[in-house]
């Protein structure tokens, strides 16, 4: 059983004894006087943010932990009165960055007590390894895209994973990112006063420019660039052109993803013409039930990358690739190098 | 009197003769269960139905004597919510579906038909999406369950109940449940609380491990690190595979690879590291090239053919074990893994023993029920078991003729 510090509730949000802390500091000192435009806590919560938006890592404030302990459900508490949705997303991969740098320098007794007080993981220490039951490492292992964080590329063996001491933080720390996203919308909430709005509204518009908005909807690109379509729907295209046989999830796939970036269903009979069952009124009706016109009026999205795998439609695995989840952000951030390029090139 | 004598009237019957003394036993937390039943045929299926009781159950059956029951994997708070949101779900068991109709067998050529219903046109063995002749998708299908089939299923569950489910993630014997599916496959249920919450991304990842869909041979530098015999998991499944496999010398890979003397040595060097390698060792030269082609070799033999569609579906309905399929009458029967290796469902599966009944049969191939070789029959009256009677008529594959049973 590990005793923890007043540092460690500083340095480790998730474990009890912050939130503790944190009750208590609220009690004793009061919610207005933590929020009023003097407190050394909002300057630290500020602070914070900033770093995160920055330098894409916050720091541990170690001069007065009180503040530190504060200044993180204060920070929680300022985002969500912002109007950037991205502005979550780099605090909480900036705070994990941070939490990944300190666990990194601890030793396995410590990573373990951690784990079991801040997520309630069933782990157990063998040799230099240490072992994380299977259904604590998948909630957190699914959210991290290389493949080998697959559970397949791990040894798992009577129900539990086994990691290096380096993998067990990452996953500890990816445990806390997603963390801070699940609660961001549960942080305190109170009455925030004008003053503090005020406050509040300077940072939102300090940040739009560094913070682009990013593309909520990527169901909605409207641009047809086929030099940016990614391996997979291409590969299903040419098997199409080529008149296969192609199974329901296929043909799914294809016709999702070209209406989601702005081909209209008649458009799309092209596609599927040289199919060996092509029908063009029943393929119409079935595009435009797609397509959201018909039916229950949804407009579907195609499948992510993890789903195409699992129907063996994922072809490669290119730069890109490797760096997202859905067939979709592939074909967003392809878009953009294109123009990018094609910007360089013409200046 | 006609009316009593057609196919559905008699499977009727004898289904409610069956959950007359009906004994099965209910799944965990069963009130937390959706249940839905096929009553007929045509009709459509009944939902949305939740029991209190277990009596409850058995009296639903015996009055309505379904064709196929149904149960949700899923647990619920409001199970009889006909709205699949306000049902809210609170877990689910973690489901496994082994079916010859999605494993390729080379005897589906010699023992499965379809029909084109709008040309007529036939073909033997895996039936096409749609007519390869007129593109029409109304194909009918007729399918047996052979020896070999049923051979190759079993093989499927014993690799994954033993190799995945016990060895790798550590479930333990009374939690998993093996159920014949009634018809060319088996059910594999985990009722285990570690499961039980996990997200349909979760069980994903347990498919594919499965299944070993997305395991990296080598890494990004296309570099290849060899695991000690004695690992866990697929590194240690490979490494063992890898060396069963060059140890037996009839391996086909091996007549693949040019190089002769060159390939003789590289092979003896990789048996003698995975005997001697108490760590991960790196592979190059031509070493690397035959680690690859054996590796290739080894998954497809070790890696286990689930549907990924049933494990993923976290809201999944599926049939509640010792109930009748309405489309084989055969029992699907829990199988302890002991039994599994002797399991025959013309025998173990078959829920009406007693009797013998004429049927006129449209078509069957040769098989092998009650332990006795009955057929092929083709358009021809035969006094058969009731057991086979049944599964014929319930098939589609006899007709009834006669309720006159013999020796009941």
């Amino acid at each position: 059983m590990i005793i923890f510090s007043k540092l460690d509730a500083a340095t480790y949000p998730f474990i009890s004894l912050a939130s503790q802390l944190v009750k208590e500091l609220e009690e004793s000192l009061g919610i207005s006087a933590i929020l009023s435009p003097e407190s050394e806590v909002l300057r630290r919560s500020i602070e914070r943010i900033r770093e995160a938006v920055y330098s894409r890592i916050t720091s541990t404030y170690k001069k007065d932990l009180d503040v530190e302990i504060l200044s993180h459900p204060v920070a929680l508490l300022l985002m969500k009165h912002m109007s950037n949705a991205r502005l979550i997303n780099v605090y909480a991969e900036a705070e994990k960055n941070r939490v990944l740098v300190n666990l990194l320098k601890e030793d396995h007794e410590k990573l373990v007590g951690l784990a079991v007080d801040g997520f309630n993981w069933h782990v157990k220490r063998e040799k230099n390894y240490l072992l994380i039951r299977f259904d604590d490492y998948l909630r957190t292992s699914v959210n991290i895209l290389d493949s080998r964080w697959k559970l397949v590329n791990r040894k798992l063996v009577n129900g539990y994973v086994e990691l290096s001491r380096k993998d067990f933080s990452r996953l500890l720390a990816e445990a806390y990112r997603t963390r801070i996203l699940e609660r961001a919308n549960q942080a305190m909430d109170v009455q925030v006063l004008s003053a503090l709005k005020a406050i509040i509204e300077e940072l939102d518009r300090e940040f739009q420019g560094f913070l682009p908005k990013i593309n909520t909807s990527v169901t909605y690109i409207d641009e047809y660039e086929p030099s940016a379509l990614p391996p997979c729907i291409l590969k299903l295209l040419e098997d199409a052109e080529q008149g296969k046989n192609l199974p329901h999830m296929a043909r799914f796939t294809l016709a999702t993803f070209l209406i989601s970036i702005g081909k209209g269903p008649e458009e799309l009979l092209d596609v599927f013409r040289k199919m060996p069952d092509f029908d063009e009124s029943k393929t119409l009706y079935h595009l435009r039930h797609i397509a959201g016109e018909i039916g229950s009026r949804t407009r579907y999205t195609p499948p992510s990358c993890a789903t195409l795998r699992t129907f063996n439609l994922c072809v490669a695995d290119d730069d890109i690739c490797q760096r997202v989840k859905h067939p979709l952000t592939y074909y967003n951030k392809k878009l953009k190098l294109l123009k990018r390029e094609g910007l360089e090139r013409r200046t | 009197m006609k009316e009593e004598l057609n196919n559905e009237g008699f499977i009727k019957k004898m289904f409610k003769k069956y959950y007359a003394e009906w004994r099965g036993e209910p799944p965990k937390d069963f009130k937390r269960r959706e249940f839905a039943f096929m009553v007929s045929r045509r009709g459509d299926m009944v939902r949305h139905k939740a029991f209190e009781d277990w009596g409850e159950v058995k009296e639903f059956l015996y009055k309505n004597s379904p064709l196929h029951v149904y149960y949700s994997s899923a647990y619920y708070a409001q199970p009889s919510a006909p709205d699949m949101d306000a049902k809210e779900w609170m877990g689910a068991d973690l489901v496994f579906d082994i079916d010859i109709d999605h494993i390729y067998t080379q005897c589906k050529e010699q023992h499965d038909k379809w029909t084109c219903l709008d040309c007529s046109v036939t073909g033997n063995g895996v039936p096409p999406e749609a007519c390869p002749r007129c593109s029409s998708k109304k194909i009918e299908v007729k399918t047996w369950f052979c020896e070999k089939c049923l051979e190759i299923a079993k093989e499927e569950a014993i690799k994954l109940v033993e190799d995945f489910l016990v060895q790798d993630f550590g479930f333990s014997s009374h939690e998993i449940s093996i159920v014949f599916s009634g018809r060319r496959g088996f059910h594999i249920h985990v009722e285990s609380d570690v499961i039980r919450g996990l997200d349909q991304r979760a069980r994903r990842e347990i498919v594919d491990y499965v299944r070993g869909t997305g395991l990296v041979v080598q890494d990004r530098k296309r570099k290849i690190l060899a695991a000690p015999l004695n690992a866990g998991g697929w590194p240690g499944r490979i490494a063992k595979g890898v060396y069963e496999l060059l140890n037996s010398r009839s391996a086909r890979i091996l007549s693949d690879l040019k190089g002769g003397s060159k390939v003789e040595e590289a092979i003896k060097v990789i048996i003698k590291e995975l005997e001697e390698a108490r760590d991960y060792w790196p592979l190059e030269g031509v070493a690397r090239k035959i680690w690859l082609k054996a590796v290739e070799e080894v998954i497809a033999h070790k890696r286990c053919e689930v549907d990924e569609r049933v494990t993923t579906d976290i809201k999944r309905l599926i049939r509640l074990p010792e109930t009748l399929h309405g489309g084989t009458g055969l029992r699907a029967a829990k199988v302890s893994l002991r039994d599994l290796e002797t399991f025959d469902p013309y025998v173990h599966a078959v829920a009406f023993v007693k009797g013998e009944v004429k049927v006129k049969i449209l078509s069957m191939p040769k098989i092998t029920f009650l332990n006795q070789t009955w057929g092929p029959y083709s358009y021809e009256v035969v006094e058969v078991p009731m057991g086979l009677a049944v599964y014929l008529i319930c098939s589609e594959n006899a007709i009834v003729i006669s309720e006159e049973v013999r020796g009941a």
